[in-house]
């Protein structure tokens, strides 16, 4: 076997970005190298069961990744040291937990392609102040947004 | 660190790995869904969608729910994807109803990304004329276990734990009896609902739980025997194993009884 070809990104997938078209995958092109890390430190403060962990797995068996489990940062940052990476690239999350792991990592967050674009950030305290805002645009495909 | 096996022989070589390889997950529970991981599964359940069935129906047990949440959550979906496909296929007066719920995901995402861990906490008092600290912090193991005697929340709460999916209606119900009726902190069961959905996501499970209590919302969610005989055309009554119900009576009557 030869050794890795050298790269300058890994891409690490969260469990909010188990789509093969993965922005964070798309943004770092193709044959850059990626992990899924299946947070076990997640899984016992917050008491996740196994049918969550197959589900998540069987998601990521379609994904061009290494699968491994552990406290993602540190696994990330060794999956990086690995391929002599030194830039992480993520999908970009609302999950306080998720970010604040690719933040540890100084990920470069890639924003998914958002389901409404608004001028400006609407009320949040009731969904119908939200909606009197995106209602027009919830019907507006992507490309038209 | 040693990479985990990609190179599984069927879904049981697969689930045994996982046991062995996760036994803190194996022991909080080792039910297995029926629901597949996956892009291909979630493209195909996407085309099984239909919007005109889901606006008449959703709110039956047995209605034409899309079962596309687990996927949504997991990111296999997105929901700009899930709407241009919609929008393509039946045009936007067939899929009213299931954008909007759409949106709700949105919503909350974005009501997370502002809130952070605020999610866990109350955003607001109850308006149920108590204090958070009247409610308890510990879910009733009878609840957790399915053996309140009550034929609807055994049922649902079996079926969270056995198939890690629950119909929204169910959810609904389950948490505001657990909240409303059982004087329980929604945490409580927000968490217990965390362990066991595949579509689990702090947003949309903690935000609609702090709606159901009132927290994230102006009053609390609270329901009826008679309606839920509707939704679940018969199947269920509410009822204990005495023929009592704790669900019995109007709404109105039945929040004089909860929180007078």
């Amino acid at each position: 076997m030869s050794p890795p070809a050298p790269s300058s990104a890994v891409v690490w997938i969260h469990e909010e970005d188990l789509s093969p078209k993965s922005p964070a995958l798309q943004a770092a092109g193709d044959g850059t190298p990626a992990v899924f890390v299946i947070d076990t430190g997640w899984l016992r403060d917050e008491r996740i069961s196994l049918k969550r962990v197959v589900f998540m797995y069987e998601c990521a068996l379609e994904l061009p990744v290494v699968v491994r489990k552990g406290d993602p940062v540190e696994v990330v940052r060794a999956f990086a040291q690995e391929h002599g990476a030194d830039t992480v690239f993520a999908t970009a999350t609302p999950d306080p937990r998720l970010r604040r792991q690719g933040d540890a990592l100084q990920a470069r967050w890639i924003e998914p392609p958002p389901f409404v674009v608004l001028p400006k950030a609407p009320d949040l305290k009731r969904f119908s102040r939200y909606w009197r805002k995106a209602e027009r645009k919830a019907f507006t495909p992507t490309e038209n947004q | 660190m040693p990479d985990l096996r990609r190179d599984f022989d069927s879904r049981d070589d697969l689930i045994a790995y996982c046991t062995e390889q996760f036994p803190d997950a194996a022991a909080v529970d080792d039910h297995i869904a029926e629901t597949l991981g996956g892009r291909r599964e979630a493209e195909a359940v996407l085309s099984d969608v239909d919007p005109r069935a889901y606006a008449k129906t959703r709110n039956m047990l047995t209605g034409a729910v899309t079962g596309l949440s687990p996927y949504l959550h997991h990111g296999v979906l997105s929901l700009a994807e899930v709407r241009d496909d919609l929008l393509e296929r039946f045009g936007p007066q067939a899929c009213s109803k299931l954008i909007n719920e759409l949106a709700w995901r949105d919503f909350f995402r974005r009501a997370m990304s502002e809130m952070g861990e605020g999610v866990r906490q109350d955003r607001e008092d109850y308006k149920t004329g108590w204090d958070a600290a009247d409610y308890a912090d510990e879910l009733p193991a009878d609840i957790a276990q399915g053996e309140t005697g009550i034929d609807f929340i055994d049922a649902m709460a079996r079926e969270l734990v056995e198939t890690g999916y629950l119909h929204n209606q169910a959810r609904m119900k389950l948490a505001s009896y657990l909240v409303h009726w059982r004087k329980v902190r929604w945490q409580a069961g927000a968490e217990w609902f965390l362990s066991h959905l595949l579509d689990g996501d702090a947003a949309s499970n903690n935000l609609s739980w702090q709606w159901v209590a009132s927290t994230f919302s102006h009053k609390p969610y609270l329901w009826n025997q008679s309606g839920l005989i509707f939704i679940s055309d018969g199947q269920f009554t509410g009822s204990a194993r005495d023929g009592s119900s704790p669900f019995a009576g109007e709404v109105p009557e039945i929040a004089e009884r909860l929180y007078a």
